[in-house]
């Protein structure tokens, strides 16, 4: 089952998350803090109306209750911590107990991922695959710095990748419903889930009756999951409220650090465009008026002064146009379920790529299913895709750590992570950095002056703080954008 | 297939996780990245140990030893040198040699630059702020890798020949993540690594038959922090043997005098017209006043001292006396030793200059052990100049110095639980042990099983020792019972590794002869 390099990755990762407790951590610290709180101290009746705090419960019910588990533990340890009235509480006991808690629940990710490596052929490349997804980056980074439960969540998502990959597609389904109860993010990738199963799995032979058997066999899966997790919530009338919290539409295009994806490169432009028409009116008409509080990081509704406004339903629009590719490799010819973990990783690229307010974290939802292709003998192609975005993706994160005091932290892991990425995967005998063209390498090596711009000459910008960000932003969308062609191009052409 | 290969493959052949670790790299292909991710990690590592707690946190009036660190930082920047050695002696006095003093003093330049609050001269003190403990930490790191990290990387480079690459980057790799280096330098807070790392450059010097050079760099090793004078007499008798072994051996003799005379005198430049401030820092470095010992430390005076209280059966003359005659008969074996081995060396035999660093290093281990268990005024923490001299061995006595670090580690304890670093204790303790030994794994051909079953024992009484601080308390006539035990354990390891050391130093070149022979044949 496991082998001992299998315990001692488990045991570094577990040893360097350990050591990292007293680093920062940002406000998702206290969000979930509360959370502990909330579903600690109120009847359930009681959660998603709470609002004494500024971070109310906006996930779906299963990780409340999943918060509710833990509250249990976190009551016996120190009872401050579920104190409701106590905001903004951060002891050690408290920090301690959080962190131990992502560590803890990142157990699933790891049984998932040995699962994994096992339905892709239990390969060195699997297990290094495997390897560089628990301890990537992002949920270093991420989940044990910054504070998010991503681990545990990707975990479940590998699960149902996993069951797909075995042929268990009801199971794969009932799984991505549990994790949309859990985090209703990846609604975004149900698209691919839900052409994939009806094509795999319902539609597959040609009798009518089995067919609709098992859409009706599906249909009562997934409805179950459902109504166990909405279930309470509807009964007690709280349908509004519930989907209110659940979809804030409130929060502006682009998070506070603009995510590498289209609308970062949309809003440069915007900027870039208005400062032309500032020197030079007669060439841009701008309507200056309009700029917000965009340049400065915060969030809130972006306008832009040269270039339209984007309104939320152009997004939608916008993401699910460039969710053809996805669909267009589900209806290829053989349908099988390697289409599908292709198409999750496209469904999220596109979603990122044009969605409303994505956070730089949800780099993770297409870097997870890419690394289980990446397990299974990649070609060249997806490979270098891989890197470019992995790296590109993962520098984005840096700026969530902003103090001095995990620059090398931050720095340190990112490197490790790239090194070992670019030389211990392999497609068709060559390494990942053989396999890069040079425009690609220069771009990978382009990351290093980029470091140095923005995190070690900060006095440069004085009061333009925010353009160090915004050259990440656009230098990483670069990256993240062009891996999203070769991707797309890729899927659709590999002969496999 | 060639000895070579075979010995390789052997060696190679380990079920160990850091050694499948650089294995599996040379598999794939990527020996390229082996070196800069071992220095990324060991950054790493550093970084996140250096977020725990320090030496003295928030505890006023005096702090600890990174209170003192700072203090001397705001001492040697604003004050002139004739004045380091007696300023205010009550709060942390500077007594470490000048070189201490010129990095304190570099050290406060840079902080000055960037925010002089941080070594305000008097208003300074007790500084504990977030930006504040950031420098401080940052220097340490940048001392540690601008000294200690490329002696030891080019030092097991040199020696190519004898080791396999995977074998080379294992030793690098153990000798830069010692976890007690490490916790106590970035952890408690201190500057052992540019002393260790002045030591390793004087072996790298050793290793390339540059004696000059090497003597200079044992004098930076002991001007910066005179502990480092527990190896004086390994170095004196390594070189004094190059002189009666080489031909020009008088001449060596000669040059090697000047530069060490040299070095020390220009290092004591600002104080040499004065002898009155020459004696004021004699009597800051070594503070004979003190006692046989000072709190607990594993050392063979402290364990005696429990059932036999020597300090009040003798006075501080006598003990003295028998401390010094006791060091001396436990340091003089090894050293005379080598001194003679050396002397006869054939140098139409392979590998000489191989074998005067292997016979080095053993002497280094058992003079500095020897100081350690028998001198006067010994700190816990000396215990790093045997542990540093003992990873320069740790390709030819893997399980020797595993144990030897876990058991040292064992004996910090005290020491790091004082400083709220329990946690990182804990994650590098079985991180060093499980990386090292694995004792998960199934039997590694290299370690006799005699010795495997030993060290789960020893392991066992660690465990015992910390379960039982852990959850009883100790009844009211031994309040430090379990620290008593520590040291006790400790100290009886430390005198049984001595033993061992001595024996395998007797052996050493013997077992490289017949590997040497085993290859020609």
């Amino acid at each position: 089952m496991l082998d001992a390099n299998d315990i001692a990755l488990v045991g570094i990762g577990v040893g360097v998350k350990l050591l990292l407790w007293p680093a920062y951590h940002s406000t998702d610290f206290e969000v979930h803090r509360n959370w502990l709180a909330i579903t600690a101290s109120l009847p359930v009746s009681r959660w998603y109306y709470e609002s004494r705090s500024l971070w109310t419960l906006d996930y779906p019910p299963f990780f409340a209750w999943f918060e509710w588990m833990l509250s249990h533990a976190a009551r016996l340890l120190d009872p401050r911590i579920v104190d409701l009235d106590n905001l903004d509480y951060a002891a050690a006991s408290c920090v301690v107990f959080q962190r131990l808690t992502v560590i803890a629940s990142e157990l699933v990710l790891f049984l998932a991922l040995c699962r994994a490596v096992r339905a892709t052929g239990s390969s060195t490349q699997a297990r290094v695959a495997a390897a560089l997804v628990f301890l990537s980056p992002g949920f270093l980074l991420v989940d044990h710095v910054h504070f998010q439960y991503n681990g545990f969540l990707l975990g479940i998502l590998v699960y149902s990748l996993t069951f797909a990959l075995e042929g268990r597609d009801l199971l794969a389904a009932v799984s991505f419903a549990v994790l949309l109860c859990f985090k209703h993010i990846f609604m975004y990738i149900a698209p691919a889930y839900f052409v994939y199963l009806l094509r795999h799995h319902c539609f597959a032979g040609s009798k009518i009756d089995v067919s609709a058997l098992r859409l009706a066999q599906l249909g009562l899966a997934v409805g179950v999951v459902f109504a166990i997790a909405f279930g309470p919530f509807v009964a007690m009338g709280q349908t509004h409220q519930l989907l209110a919290r659940l979809f804030p539409f409130k929060r502006g295009l682009c998070h506070a650090f603009w995510a590498p994806n289209f609308w970062a490169l949309y809003t440069f432009t915007d900027r870039l465009l208005s400062l032309i028409a500032r020197i030079a009116p007669q060439l841009v008409t701008a309507n200056i008026s309009q700029l917000g509080s965009s340049t400065r990081g915060r969030v809130g509704d972006t306008r832009f002064a040269v270039l339209p406004d984007i309104p939320p339903i152009a997004t939608f629009v916008a993401t699910f146009a460039a969710q053809t590719p996805a669909f267009a490799v589900l209806m290829r010819r053989t349908c099988r379920p390697t289409r599908l973990v292709q198409a999750t990783v496209l469904c999220a690229h596109a979603s990122f790529m044009f969605g409303w307010h994505v956070h730089e974290k949800a780099i993770m939802l297409i870097l997870v299913p890419l690394g289980l292709l990446v397990a299974a003998a990649p070609s060249q192609r997806v490979l270098r895709a891989h890197a470019v975005l992995s790296i590109a993706g993962f520098y984005s994160l840096l700026p969530l750590l902003f103090g001095a005091q995990e620059l090398p932290i931050k720095a340190a892991i990112l490197l490790i992570w790239s090194l070992c990425s670019l030389a211990l995967l392999h497609a068709n005998g060559h390494s990942a950095w053989e396999c890069l063209t040079r425009v690609e390498r220069l771009y990978v090596l382009g990351h290093f002056p980029l470091f140095a711009l923005s995190e070690l000459v900060p006095g440069l910008f004085g009061h333009m703080q925010f353009v160090p960000l915004a050259l990440v932003s656009v230098y990483t969308a670069l990256g993240v954008g062009y891996s999203w062609f070769c991707l797309a191009a890729a899927f659709l052409t590999d002969r496999s | 297939m060639s000895e070579t290969k075979k010995k390789e493959r052997l060696q190679d052949a380990s079920v160990v996780p850091v050694h499948r670790w650089f294995q599996f790299l040379k598999s794939r292909n990527a020996q390229a990245i082996s070196l800069p991710v071992t220095i990324l990690f060991a950054l790493l590592i550093r970084w996140c140990v250096s977020l725990h707690g320090y030496s003295g946190r928030h505890t006023p009036p005096l702090y600890g030893d990174y209170e003192a660190q700072r203090h001397w930082m705001e001492l040697t920047f604003h004050l002139p040198p004739s004045q380091w050695y007696y300023y205010d002696l009550q709060y942390w006095g500077l007594d470490y040699p000048p070189l201490t003093a010129f990095q304190s003093w570099l050290c406060g330049v840079v902080a000055n630059a960037i925010d002089p609050s941080w070594i305000a001269l008097g208003v300074s003190r007790g500084i504990e702020t977030h930006s504040s403990k950031l420098f401080m930490r940052a220097s340490v790191i940048v001392l540690e890798f601008v000294t200690f990290v490329p002696a030891v990387v080019l030092l097991f480079r040199l020696r190519d020949m004898q080791m396999s690459w995977a074998a080379r980057h294992v030793s690098i790799f153990s000798a830069l993540m010692q976890p007690c280096l490490l916790l106590v330098d970035h952890g408690h807070f201190q500057y052992n690594a540019v002393m260790l790392g002045f030591l390793v450059w004087a072996v790298y010097f050793a290793a390339r038959e540059q004696h000059v050079l090497m003597a200079i760099s044992f004098c930076c090793s002991f001007m910066f922090k005179q502990m480092g004078l527990y190896y004086a007499p390994a170095v004196f008798f390594f070189l004094f043997a190059q002189c009666f072994r080489l031909q020009y051996g008088g001449l060596l003799f000669l040059k090697l005098g000047l530069a060490v005379l040299g070095s020390v005198g220009i290092m004591l430049f600002p104080w040499i017209q004065s002898l009155d401030q020459l004696q004021q820092i004699l009597i800051r470095v070594f503070p004979v006043a003190r006692g046989l010992y000072e709190d607990k430390v594993a050392n063979v005076w402290c364990a005696v001292n429990v059932v036999i209280k020597l300090r009040s059966l003798f006075d501080t003359q006598a003990l003295v006396r028998l401390s010094t005659v006791a060091t001396a008969l436990a340091f003089l074996p090894s050293c005379l030793h080598m001194f003679f081995k050396l002397w006869h060396q054939n140098p139409r035999t392979d590998n000489t200059t191989a074998n005067a660093v292997t016979l080095l290093s053993y002497c280094l281990v058992n003079t500095s052990l020897a100081f350690f268990l028998f001198s006067f005024q010994v700190h816990e923490k000396s215990i790093l100049l045997p542990l540093g001299a003992a990873l320069l061995l740790v390709d030819k006595e893997e399980w020797a110095v595993n144990w030897f670090v876990q058991v040292a580690l064992f004996s910090l304890y005290p020491l790091l639980f004082k400083d709220g670093l329990n946690l990182p204790y804990w994650v590098m303790a079985v991180g060093w042990s499980a990386l090292r030994s694995c004792p998960a794994c199934p039997a590694d051909t290299r370690t006799p099983s005699i010795v495997m079953k030993l060290q789960w024992l020893s392991t066992l009484a660690m465990l015992t020792i910390h379960l039982g601080d852990t959850l009883l308390s100790p009844p009211a006539s031994l309040p430090n019972l379990f620290v008593v035990l520590n040291v006790l354990y400790s100290c009886g390891m430390f005198v049984l590794f001595f033993v061992y050391f001595n024996y395998r130093q007797l052996v050493c070149l013997r077992s490289d002869a017949d590997a040497a022979k085993q290859k020609s044949d």
